[in-house]
């Protein structure tokens, strides 16, 4: 009696191992399961947090130099942790500012115009799109201003939420940007924004504007809800 | 009752987890999303959750015995798991809007000799609305009906008010004051007389209950009731009340000493999700409170669905005009080439590439979805693929999404607005305005097929739980084991399918309750069929079709389910932008024998004609009339709340010829529907979910034949409602 007790955990046990096997195609999908990469590890959550923050990349001269192509380095702030992301794409469409897509290959995208964050992929809580017109022309010139930002915010399912900011960009001063062994002379910007259900939302940006090219060598930007902030450092553009 | 046994819905939870094993572990470990956000913008400020208030001992939200005036924020899954004075009290409740919330509890009371069982057991309805919303000045009101529909062992109506006050004066955290009046047994105790008059009858163990208790509510004495809840810190509150209840049958059944009318307690935040409480009742009795909060708006884990390649753009005509040129068509490999290029593409993205047709400017994809829960994702991939793919003079993509054969909906896109949108400010919305959802043709003719799909077999094994819930001996009772499945599909449509489950441990047989249905126990002998430890659970053969406009069609034969096999037929009409769909189900069934595959004598023809709507904010309704499996006619009406990432809650009635007297404990056949998706915990896209069905009690009338592959479940997800619910899904 004791025997088959034994047995029967023993191939419950095995069972649940096994847990559901088959080869219908809707049982497993490798495809999507090989994400894995810093920024996504702030969705999976755990580990970083008990451990404490994983530390940020650091790069090097020499790997900067051998670099031939666009890099962009993200920093969690969150999670801790870094990714270093390859440019998919540049395009141009109707509305202002180049759209940049970093991240070509990978599980996860961030999609960046004239320099501030619109849009994310594959994080999990994801910005869907983003209108930061008043944003982007004022980092343009390097000055501040202000203006509505609003937000298509993934809810986490297939749904979107969206969310009505109102910014203000300030300039806070002039400042050199070390990227490696590069210094930039740079303007230093801030966005304060907030909005949402009675003004409960209060996010804060910062930017780092090669005043000459209107390109942002650094930034602090917030990457949805789920996210928090990351802190974006163009290697090479 | 022991606390393990106690929850019947954490079992239900449990066999939910079940089904996805080798996942079960994940879950735990994962961070919750409080932690994540950065103060001021984490998400609960931009879904715009409010906090949840606390429950009580009835799983709703209030003090601790008593209820309190707030509601649970809107969507809020609750668990509740009380003890005390030998009673314990499992409740599951739903906030189905944000002012409606029901409740289902399942009671246990130790040695209360009531109606002759040594344990009493009981199960109850609530149900409870938000008059009003608290404001700077007002506070929330609650109007609430507490087992209004049983044996009232716990008949009680009430109105509760709630004030907040939050950073007065010097005192930390959060106070929320709570004065309330109730009738029943919410007024059994330091009465104040009786505001609406009438006589309330006792408490009457001999009724089968089920039967709604109108000329009772709000009718004899009414007390007054009030509380005191601190919040001192995010982890620690305390709470202190008076209560109006006189737990007067538990004092006459000597398993509760009432001292005293002021009850106290400590909690203690456990997690986001889970809370604990212990307390000092009634001068008297020590309890226990475990409080589960879940809100199907925020998953366990945040849904991730890898980025997609970014739209291919195709070379400026005024640059490249030879690029645009349509000459490809002429040549009769065009077809066959393109489709080659677009299976592996597909294939990388979890979809099955079914057949393609193209012309110079334009082309139709048929496909499969076996990997997004939301069709909108796979739509927006496979137009990528088309993209990526297509010469630059196709303009127009047709993507139809194909499921068992059936064509659910074409969705057209203009390449051009593809190219354009992908980095708009409104990236959804725009492309959503400039997309055509409409109705697709059965057949594609002429097109370039997959040779690959068919014949197409397919098997399984996994692990299984079935429980039994409620039996007054034993209130739950599982069996598991082993399920193997098979799948054949010779054909577009045909399917032929069977499961066997073999039970490996389990004492659902072992349950003495046998039949002692006054009409035809048609399933009151699930008892007799668990006999066997190997059984065939179905074995069918079925064929599914497109007979023309907005109509889809379904055949089914052999052994449908484990009680019943013969013949079904099905037509459902559903045009793919309307709300509302009619369907006609006829069947003639046998009663199959207990173990084995023979029948018994017991044959009827058993149908119904259905309604189905989709109403806003995810409400779906349905309504079905026709003969059950008794042979009694009659209706079910069900209504259920679809979450955006496949959270399902919701609840059934039928009610048909049968009189409460013939139907036995509960009057008329009812239930509780749960869905849980398996992303919900996971993270990754999965279109697995897993169902259960409670009912309090499973009798003969109202029960109806459960038929694989029913229509309108397969169909619904490609159409305009379910593709704008998760639009924003076609650019992830």
């Amino acid at each position: 009696m004791i025997r088959m007790k034994y047995l029967t955990a023993a191939a419950m046990g095995l069972a649940l191992v096994l847990s559901a096997c088959g080869n219908q195609p809707d049982q497993s999908n490798t495809v999507l399961k090989t994400a894995g990469s810093q920024l996504a590890s702030i969705a999976k959550g755990g580990g970083a947090r008990r451990k404490g923050k994983a530390p940020y990349a650091q790069v090097t001269q020499k790997q900067l130099e051998n670099t031939k192509v666009p890099a962009l380095q993200v920093n969690n702030e969150t999670r801790g942790g870094s990714d270093i992301l390859r440019l998919a794409t540049r395009r141009n469409d109707s509305n202002p500012g180049r759209v940049a897509v970093w991240g070509g290959g990978g599980a996860l995208q961030l999609f960046v115009r004239g320099g501030v964050l619109v849009g994310t992929r594959g994080i999990g809580g994801d910005i869907i799109s983003a209108d930061a017109t008043s944003t982007i022309r004022a980092i343009a010139g390097a000055r501040s201003g202000n203006g509505e930002r609003r937000y298509f915010i993934s809810d986490g399912a297939y749904g979107q939420v969206e969310l009505v900011l109102s910014c203000d960009i300030e300039t806070v001063g002039r400042s050199t940007t070390q990227v490696v062994h590069l210094s930039y002379a740079t303007t230093h910007l801030r966005e304060t924004c907030i909005g949402g259900a009675n003004d409960n939302v209060r996010i804060v940006n910062e930017y780092w504007v090669q005043p000459s090219s209107g390109i942002v060598r650094r930034s602090r930007q917030w990457a949805g809800p789920l996210s928090g902030y990351f802190e974006l450092i163009l290697l090479r553009n | 009752m022991s606390q393990a046994k106690g929850s019947i819905v954490q079992q239900a939870i449990w066999k939910t987890q079940a089904k996805t094993l080798g996942f079960g572990l994940a879950f735990s470990a994962f961070g919750t999303f409080g932690a994540l956000a950065q103060q001021g913008s984490g998400p609960d400020q931009v879904f715009n959750i409010p906090d949840r208030p606390t429950l009580n001992f009835y799983g709703s939200a209030g003090l601790i015995d008593m209820p309190s005036g707030e509601a649970l924020p809107d969507g809020q899954f609750v668990i509740g798991v009380s003890n005390f004075g030998g009673s314990t009290r499992t409740t599951v409740t739903f906030q189905a809007t944000p002012r409606l919330s029901a409740s289902f509890r399942y009671t246990g009371i130790k040695e209360a000799n009531i109606a002759g069982f040594e344990t009493y057991r009981d199960r109850s309805f609530d149900i409870r609305y938000l008059i009003n919303k608290e404001s700077r000045v007002l506070p929330a009101v609650t109007i609430g009906l507490q087992d209004f529909a049983g044996t009232g062992i716990y008949a009680g109506e009430y109105i509760a008010a709630t004030k907040t006050f939050a950073g007065a004066g010097r005192i930390p955290g959060t106070v929320k004051v709570t004065a309330g009046l109730g009738w029943g047994r919410l007024g059994s105790s330091g009465s104040i007389g009786t505001p609406f008059g009438g006589n309330r009858p006792a408490f009457d163990t001999s009724s089968s209950g089920g039967e709604l208790s109108t000329d009772q509510w709000f009718r004899g004495p009414a007390a007054p009731f009030a509380g005191v809840e601190w919040q001192i810190s995010d982890k620690w509150g305390v709470k202190a009340e008076y209560s109006s209840d006189a737990y007067d049958t538990e004092v006459r059944q000597g398993v509760l000493t009432r001292k005293s009318r002021f009850n106290f307690g400590a909690e203690y935040q456990y997690s986001d999700t889970v809370r604990v409480g212990g307390y000092y009742l009634y001068g008297s009795e020590l309890g226990l409170n475990v409080q589960i909060q879940l809100n199907p708006k925020r998953s366990l884990t945040p849904l991730r669905t890898p980025a997609p390649d970014p739209v291919a753009q195709r070379p400026s005509r005024n640059a490249n005009p030879d690029a645009w040129t349509t000459a490809w068509v002429g040549k009769p490999e065009a077809p066959t080439i393109l489709a080659d290029a677009l299976k592996p593409r597909l294939a990388k993205q979890g979809l099955e590439f079914v057949a393609l047709k193209v012309t110079a400017n334009s082309a139709e994809v048929r496909y499969r979805n076996n990997t997004y829960p939301a069709t909108s994702v796979a739509i927006g991939r496979v137009s990528r693929a088309m993209a990526q793919i297509m010469p630059p003079s196709v303009e127009t993509f047709r993507i139809v999404t194909m499921s068992g054969g059936l064509a659910q909906s074409a969705v057209t896109i203009r390449r051009s607005d593809l190219e354009a949108l992908e980095f708009d400010p409104q990236a959804a919305d725009a492309l959503l305005a400039v997309t055509g959802i409409s109705e697709a043709a059965p057949r594609l003719e002429n097109a370039t097929i997959n040779q690959d799909l068919y014949p197409d077999f397919a098997w399984s094994v996994a692990p299984y739980v079935k429980p039994s819930y409620f039996d007054p001996d034993e209130p739950l009772r599982l069996d598991g084991g082993l399920k193997f499945g098979a799948t054949f599909k010779p054909a577009p449509g045909w399917t032929i399918s069977g499961k066997v489950t073999h039970r490996l441990f389990g004492n659902v047989g072992d349950s003495l309750r046998v039949s002692d249905s006054l009409i035809e126990p048609v399933r009151t002998n699930a008892v007799r069929y668990a006999g066997s430890d190997t059984a065939l659970d179905n074995l069918y053969v079925s064929k599914q079709w497109k007979p023309g406009q907005n109509t889809y069609a379904r055949v089914t034969a052999g052994y449908l389910e484990r009680m019943f096999g013969g013949v079904s037929a099905e037509l459902l009409w559903k045009p793919v932008g309307s709300r509302l769909a009619l369907g006609v189900e006829g069947n003639y069934v046998k009663q199959r024998d207990f173990s084995g595959l023979g029948f018994q004598d017991y044959g009827v023809a058993t149908g119904h004609a259905s309604a189905y709507y989709e109403f806003n904010n995810g409400f779906r309704g349905q309504l079905d009339v026709g003969r059950y499996l008794a042979g009694d006619v009659g209706a079910t009406v069900t209504l259920e709340r679809e979450f955006n990432n496949g959270w399902r809650v919701g609840g059934f009635f039928t009610v048909t010829d049968v009189s409460s007297e013939d139907f036995g404990e509960g009057s008329f056949d009812k239930g509780i529907l749960l869905t849980v998706p398996q992303r919900w915990f996971l993270g990754t896209p999965s279109k697995q979910t897993s169902t259960t069905t409670i009912r309090p009690v499973q009798r003969d009338g109202g029960a109806r034949l459960s038929v694989p592959g029913r229509l309108y479940e397969q169909v619904r997800s490609g159409h305009r409602n379910a593709l704008e619910q998760n639009w924003s899904g076609v650019w992830e």
